[in-house]
């Protein structure tokens, strides 16, 4: 077995002594021993050029499931949030229409507010700061389509379709609104112009009446 | 681009690191060019094997990604990544050795075609360094690797590992007489 080096050699070794400082017997251990680590290979090691895509391609997938899965926490933390949700039907006789609409109600819902704001006609919960979601619902049996439109739409009567519950007449459908005031009307079978009965409205200067839904960052108000 | 360009010279790792944070994964790109081949050198004397340490290399670099709101100090984030590397160079040891898969592999590391004649001799000794090297236990290959290829004083060595210099110089002690006793057909 080899003995082990000097420890004056290891101090060598170590850079706290230099060859001419050790004492003439050792020299030759000494040399011997700088040649050992001497040996030790210093060139740089260059990996494979596609190892920077390789990272890359990785941290994309990893960032894109990480965001998938914070959406579907937050998605699933708001579905098993208790809520109040309240519904409220007006029945009106319509008179260019009567017979075939019985009558017509709105109701807004904000969703995602943590305490209730007691609005007639609405409950609000707001959410987002910049927009809220907010829900439309018409009564209207009969009906073979129904939409809402308003200035949030660019009073396209295509843009917002309602869907029916079931066989009930009641359509619903749910939108995000930017803050701010809103008119808007329903429309049925893409040719009645329909105001909500719940809500105020205005005049729109051609005869016909606007609803008028204020959202706030609060929530939404009829 | 030519904005982004220099933002990207010029960008310290922290700013990086926050803009990674803040959404912006593509500027992760800056530090895994600026790191790459800095740790490889350590790596593949490590790991014996250029090809096994590029895997950690990669390893190490996802998964500073992964955890990089970890990362308390951001304008330290070298040092950071390095003990994530580390970590990873151990871990790879382990593994193998419960393979029983040693790391043998050390022809590779002095294949670069750019090495001039006539150093035969040299080379042969570096080949058989290395190879005892891999008889080291991990902490003595490390210090080893640190001081005499990396160039570190112990005192930084002691920065990046947590050590004490004095456990250090005990384990670089051991490593020179271990090293003496498998290279003594080449001394």
């Amino acid at each position: 077995m080899t003995a082990g080096y000097h420890l004056l050699v290891k101090r060598l070794l170590d850079g706290e002594l230099t060859l001419a400082e050790l004492p003439p017997e050792l020299r030759a251990e000494g040399e011997e021993a700088l040649g050992l680590v001497g040996a030790a290979d210093r060139a740089p090691v260059a990996l494979s050029p596609a190892l920077e895509e390789r990272v890359m391609a990785t941290v994309r997938r990893h960032a894109a499931s990480s965001q998938a899965a914070s959406l579907g926490n937050r998605a699933w933390r708001w579905l098993n949030t208790p809520r109040d949700v309240q519904v409220r039907l007006r029945v009106r006789p319509w008179t260019v229409w009567a017979g075939v609409l019985a009558a017509a109600a709105a109701l807004a819902l904000l969703l995602g507010r943590p305490t209730p704001q007691a609005v007639p006609g609405a409950q609000a919960r707001g959410g987002v700061r910049d927009s809220v979601l907010v829900r439309f619902v018409l009564y209207a049996p009969g009906a073979h389509r129904v939409a809402v439109a308003g200035t949030f739409n660019q009073w396209d009567r295509g843009a917002a379709p309602l869907v029916p519950a079931g066989r009930s007449g009641v359509w619903t459908t749910t939108l995000a609104l930017p803050v701010g005031q809103h008119q808007y009307a329903f429309v049925v079978d893409g040719a009645r112009w329909v105001a909500d009965p719940g809500a105020p409205a205005v005049d729109d200067g051609f005869g016909r009446r606007n609803s008028i839904v204020a959202v706030t960052a609060q929530g939404a108000r009829l | 681009v030519g904005v982004l360009l220099g933002l990207e010279g010029e960008a310290t790792d922290a700013e990086v690191v926050r803009a990674v944070l803040a959404g912006d994964v593509e500027r992760y790109a800056v530090l895994v060019r600026r790191y790459r081949d800095r740790y490889a050198r350590y790596a593949s004397r490590m790991l014996g094997s250029r090809d096994v340490a590029e895997d950690a290399v990669q390893d190490a670099l996802v998964r500073a990604f992964d955890r990089l709101a970890d990362c308390r100090e951001p304008d330290k984030f070298a040092g950071w990544l390095f003990l994530i590397l580390r970590n990873r160079c151990f871990a790879e040891k382990r593994r193998r050795q419960r393979q029983e898969r040693p790391l043998d592999s050390t022809d590779e590391l002095f294949a670069a075609p750019d090495r001039p004649d006539g150093v035969y001799e040299q080379l042969e000794r570096a080949r058989a360094l290395e190879r005892a090297l891999l008889h080291l236990t991990p902490e003595q290959r490390e210090v080893f690797v640190l001081k005499h290829t990396e160039g570190l004083a112990y005192e930084e060595i002691a920065g990046v590992t947590g050590a004490t210099v004095a456990s250090l110089k005990m384990r670089m002690h051991r490593a020179y007489d271990r090293l003496r006793e498998l290279m003594k057909e080449h001394l």
